[in-house]
């Protein structure tokens, strides 16, 4: 339509929409290094980097960045429970990833392939805050790739459930 | 065309119910095994859809895995303290990997006893007692570190220990699961078998109700083309309409009935085609009214004759058979039948049989004509013969007359008989209903038979069998002919012998007599005995050629038991003698009769010529009446009203006086009181009244006033004669016993007797009186007749058109209806006499005659001239 791609388009409507209150870094803008630990580390077939030919975030720079919550209830957990985080589409289009899918891998090795059909507005976000607080190692932090299980409930399947991956801390896009 | 339908139909529309309610049951139960199995599938599909575990083995095996790289990472920290860090994230991800399988719904799946179990207990119990050192300061950790060491040594075991017995939770989960399902999957199977095999009966059925409506279906094919076949082939017009009368169904004898092919006639309407044209524009449907009306012919009506048409226009008598045969669509049958050659034999039938009955009567009327004829002369020559004895004779001469009065009584008796006979047979005789004593007519028998018993030196007398009775109603007369004739017979056929009757009641009720003559005579052969009740028949013995007779008499006598509706019959032994019983139907009376049945002792006619007073102001009655006395050689002398009567009798002693009662100037009753109440000359001589019909009342009232007797008009010569004899014989007293009311009908009243009663009036018939009339031409010379006729017709055309004109309530209505009904009476016009009579007893009972009946007088007089006139052509 206007000669961009779905996804892009899709993000660019979506931006349109909701107008940040905050600084949101968007796709063509350079990322900035990271100032404290790093949280995330992206790799693969990625075009925006900052540190080497990663992108590498810290709690900041996701919390800068344009961020969604919702309250489902999950087969880990008891009762409602309110995520916030970075939509995994966002957070694609942001390191411009150009694979099909991603490696995602938590702290204990766990990992898990996210194709990239998953990457879609209201699709799975990448949970740091959990009841609005930061979520401890002890309790699946510091991030968790979580679906929006109880809005879509297509997303409760095992396969799904697999892909939900906490105490994540990379993430490589495949081609 | 199958009885027994209605019985099939009910039991197959039972059955379809039961299998009806079978089947709705049956797919009931199936819809709710179905629902229940689709219940049972959807619960298991929702829990499918989803999943509610994540890979529990691998979490369980990764707790494991965990902790040890928590305790590697430990052993490396005691060596080098820079992996501390490593040693507090193993940590972290191990507690965090406890928190996990303590909450969420994947591990409440757990029982409570692996969830309390001793080892997660310690687990749980070593995770909270180490997070202070975790979270504590390096050089504290470090120096805890063998100890914590030591404890995770111990604590491995628990992990295992947990993981393991989490793990065959599991497997007791999943194996209980996998039960379910396999149930499921039994229940599955149950329910499709149950299924399939509903569905091979559902099939089977429907299989069955397929060749019952194939089997139905062939059977309504055959009834229908049987019915066919029977419609074109019957001999007989079959038309069958729908409800308005269109022609549905014309068969092969309609087409050929009335010329038109089905094809015309199916489509159009059944009256236009087949009904005259004239009839349905008259809308004179007739018998064809229920089809205007669109109703079932009612059973009367389902049988008629009509004219119908064929397309030729010929017109044909038809006897139609319809019907409607009821359902949503109503349809009329028709059977025709063309009934033309019936019809034409059926009125060549009728034809014939009028003819012959016809001709049958004329005889029998000639017969009574003849008969009534002969016996007048012979009565003269008879009269004339007894009269010659009262000269002198000679022996010879005596002799001779003997043998002429002996053939002529024979002769008498033979048309006597021959008359009976010929009225028997015209139809024209009704047995009397009259009280009379047995008794009294058995005595008379005796009496009157005991001449003929003397002569043949029998002996001769009757009784009682069984207990005696008397009073009786029933027809004396024909009764006393038939025992006379029997008892005759059987005189006449046995010689110094004895005849006796016997009569003996047949029931206690007295309802039926049997009368027995038996005598011990020569007897009749059995072979004979059935033949001696025809006609005509006499038995070829010289006792028969001795007695003579016609043979009719015991005929007569059959006849005459037949009409008072008994029966006669005879036994015989050649040489002992017969039997003859007579039994008849006879209701019992206390009254016994007042007038003896045959006055013996009086003679027919007066025995010597009388001087008669005539009151009569009527002159055709008067003129008849003279005729009649004056033939018979009476001196008649004429008064032409009560006053004139009463003037004359006052001066000569008449023998009897005949007085009419409606006169003007002064009327019979009246001139009768004076003429007794005076001391005339005739206040004793015998009145007679004469009165065209005399009411109870005023029959009272002639006796009141001193009158002897009273005849009916019109005057029967006979019945005139007896009685002129009876009163100037004494027999009725000239003057009757002193007014006594308890006994109104004491003889001084004579009988009333009526003209012609064998032979009523029929109203029909009843114009004129043809054997008055002939009397009156017989009795009346020609030119006089005539002459009087001639007055009678301008008499009455003037009084009978007064008469209709008349006002019911004026006072000369009575006085003219009886001038008028006096007028009739000679000439026998019956009918219109009858009428005049009614309408002047209404008056005299105070009554109105009806303003029609009066105007009716003037069509009826016109009606009896045109009678009469063709009549006298005739003559």
């Amino acid at each position: 339509m206007f000669g961009l791609p779905p996804l892009r388009a899709l993000v660019f409507l979506a931006a349109c929409a909701v107008p940040m209150a905050s600084v949101a870094v968007t796709a063509d803008e350079a990322l900035p290094a990271p100032a404290e630990e790093p949280l995330l580390v992206v790799s693969g077939a990625i075009t925006n980097t900052n540190v080497g030919d990663t992108a590498t975030f810290d709690f900041d720079m996701l919390e800068a960045l344009d961020t969604r919550t919702f309250t489902t209830k999950t087969i880990w957990t008891d009762g409602d429970q309110v995520f916030t985080g970075v939509q995994l589409s966002d957070l694609m289009e942001l390191v411009g990833a150009e694979g099909t899918e991603i490696k995602a891998t938590a702290i204990n090795d766990y990992a898990v392939t996210i194709p990239s059909e998953d990457w879609v507005d209201g699709g799975p976000i990448v949970a740091f805050l959990n009841h609005g607080e930061k979520m401890p190692v002890r309790n699946k932090g510091p991030l968790w790739i979580v679906y929006p299980f109880d809005q879509k409930p297509e997303y409760q399947t095992e396969q799904i459930y697999s892909r939900a991956i906490w105490q994540l801390d990379r993430i490589i896009v495949l081609d | 065309m199958n009885l027994n339908l209605p019985d099939e139909t009910s039991t197959h529309s039972r059955t379809t119910l039961v299998q009806t309610g079978g089947a709705a049951s049956a797919l009931l139960l199936c819809v709710g095994l179905v629902v229940w199995l689709g219940w049972l599938v959807l619960r298991e599909i929702d829990d499918f859809s989803v999943a509610n575990s994540d890979n529990l083995q691998w979490s369980l095996a990764q707790a494991d895995v965990e902790f040890l790289q928590f305790r590697l990472a430990m052993k490396e920290a005691q060596d080098n303290p820079d992996a501390m860090e490593d040693v507090r994230r193993r940590f972290d991800i191990f507690y965090s990997r406890m928190v996990t399988m303590s909450s969420g719904r994947v591990f409440h799946a757990l029982r409570e006893s692996v969830q309390s179990s001793a080892p997660r207990m310690r687990v749980l119990d070593f995770l909270e007692n180490t997070v202070p050192l975790i979270d504590g300061p390096d050089d504290v950790f470090l120096a805890e570190l063998p100890a914590l060491l030591e404890e995770s040594e111990q604590v491995t075991a628990d992990v295992r220990a947990f993981s393991l017995a989490a793990l065959t939770a599991f497997a007791e989960v999943s194996d209980s699961r996998r039960e379910g399902i396999t149930e499921l999957m039994i229940y599955i199977a149950a329910v499709l078998l149950a299924l399939f095999i509903g569905l091979t009966l559902l099939a089977y059925a429907m299989f069955r109700l397929f060749r019952l409506a194939q089997k139905r279906a062939d059977a309504l094919q055959f009834a229908s083309t049987r019915m066919k076949t029977i419609v074109q082939t019957s001999p007989n017009a079959i038309v069958v309409t729908d409800e308005v009368g269109v022609v549905r169904e014309f068969n092969t004898a309609a087409e050929a009935l009335f010329g038109y092919t089905r094809a015309e006639a199916v489509g159009r309407l059944a009256l236009e085609l087949m009904v005259p044209a004239d009839t349905l524009a008259r809308h004179q449907l007739g018998a064809l009214a229920f089809l205007d009306e669109h109703r079932r012919p009612r059973l009367d009506e389902q049988h008629f004759e009509i004219t119908l048409q064929t397309r030729d226009q010929h017109l044909f008598p038809a006897e139609i058979s319809a019907d409607r045969a009821e359902a949503d669509n109503p349809l009329y049958v028709f059977y025709i039948r063309d009934i033309s050659n019936w019809k034409e034999a059926e009125e060549q039938l009728t034809d014939a049989r009028d003819r012959a009955l016809a001709g049958e009567r004329t005889k029998s009327e000639f017969l009574a004509v003849m008969s009534h004829e002969m016996r007048t002369p012979l009565n003269g020559l008879l009269g004339a013969m007894q009269l010659m004895r009262d000269h002198s004779l000679t022996t010879r001469q005596s002799d001779l007359l003997d043998r002429m009065q002996s053939s002529g009584r024979l002769l008498l008796e033979l048309v006597n008989d021959v008359l009976d006979l010929a009225k028997f047979e015209a139809g024209k005789m009704r047995a009397e209903e009259a009280p009379f004593s047995i008794n009294r007519l058995l005595n008379g028998l005796m009496e009157t038979a005991q001449p003929l018993a003397q002569t043949y030196g029998n002996e001769l007398n009757w009784r009682w069998c069984g207990p005696e009775g008397d009073g009786a109603i029933g027809d004396a007369r024909r009764l006393r002919q038939v025992l006379l004739n029997l008892v005759g017979n059987a005189l006449k056929f046995t010689r110094d012998g004895t005849v006796e009757v016997e009569v003996e009641y047949l029931d206690a009720a007295q309802t039926e007599i049997e009368f027995r003559v038996i005598d011990n005579g020569i007897g009749i052969a059995e072979k004979d005995l059935a033949r001696i009740f025809q006609d005509f028949e006499t038995l070829d013995s010289s006792y028969a050629r001795e007695a003579g007779g016609t043979g009719l008499g015991l005929g007569i006598a059959r006849r005459f038991m037949r009409l008072m509706g008994g029966e006669i019959g005879a036994e015989s032994e050649p040489g002992e003698g017969s039997l003859f019983w007579i039994r008849v139907p006879l209701t019992p009376s206390e009254d016994v009769g007042a007038v003896p049945e045959e006055p013996r002792d009086c003679p027919d006619k007066p025995q010597r010529p009388l001087d008669v007073l005539l009151v009569e102001d009527n002159e055709i009655n008067r003129f008849i009446v003279r005729e009649m006395l004056e033939g018979e050689g009476h001196k008649v002398t004429i008064a032409e009203n009560g006053q004139a009567g009463v003037d004359m009798a006052e001066l000569h002693r008449f023998d009897v006086i005949l007085m009419d009662i409606s006169m003007p100037v002064m009327d019979g009753t009246t001139a009768s009181g004076h003429i007794r109440r005076g001391t005339g000359a005739c206040a004793e001589v015998p009145i007679i009244a004469l009165t065209a019909h005399a009411l109870p009342e005023e029959r009272e009232r002639f006796r009141k006033v001193g009158m002897t007797a009273c005849l009916t008009k019109p005057i029967e010569r006979p019945l005139l004669l007896r009685t002129l004899a009876q009163v100037t014989s004494g027999e009725i007293p000239a003057l009757p016993d002193t007014p006594a009311p308890a006994a109104p009908s004491a003889p001084p009243v004579l009988t009333v007797v009526e003209p012609s009663a064998e032979a009523p009036a029929d109203p029909a018939h009843g114009l004129l009186d043809e054997e008055r009339l002939r009397a009156f031409l017989s009795e009346v010379p020609r030119a006089a007749a005539n002459k009087l006729l001639e007055r009678f017709f301008a008499e009455m055309d003037r009084n009978i058109a007064a008469l209709a004109e008349t006002a019911p309530d004026d006072p000369d209505l009575a006085p003219v209806a009886h001038q008028c009904a006096g007028s009739c009476g000679p000439f026998g016009a019956e009918a219109l006499r009858r009428a005049l009579g009614r309408i002047e007893t209404q008056v005299k009972r105070g009554e109105q005659p009806d303003k029609a009946e009066l105007e009716a007088l003037a069509d009826l007089w016109q009606q009896s001239r045109s009678a009469l006139e063709a009549r006298l052509e005739a003559a």
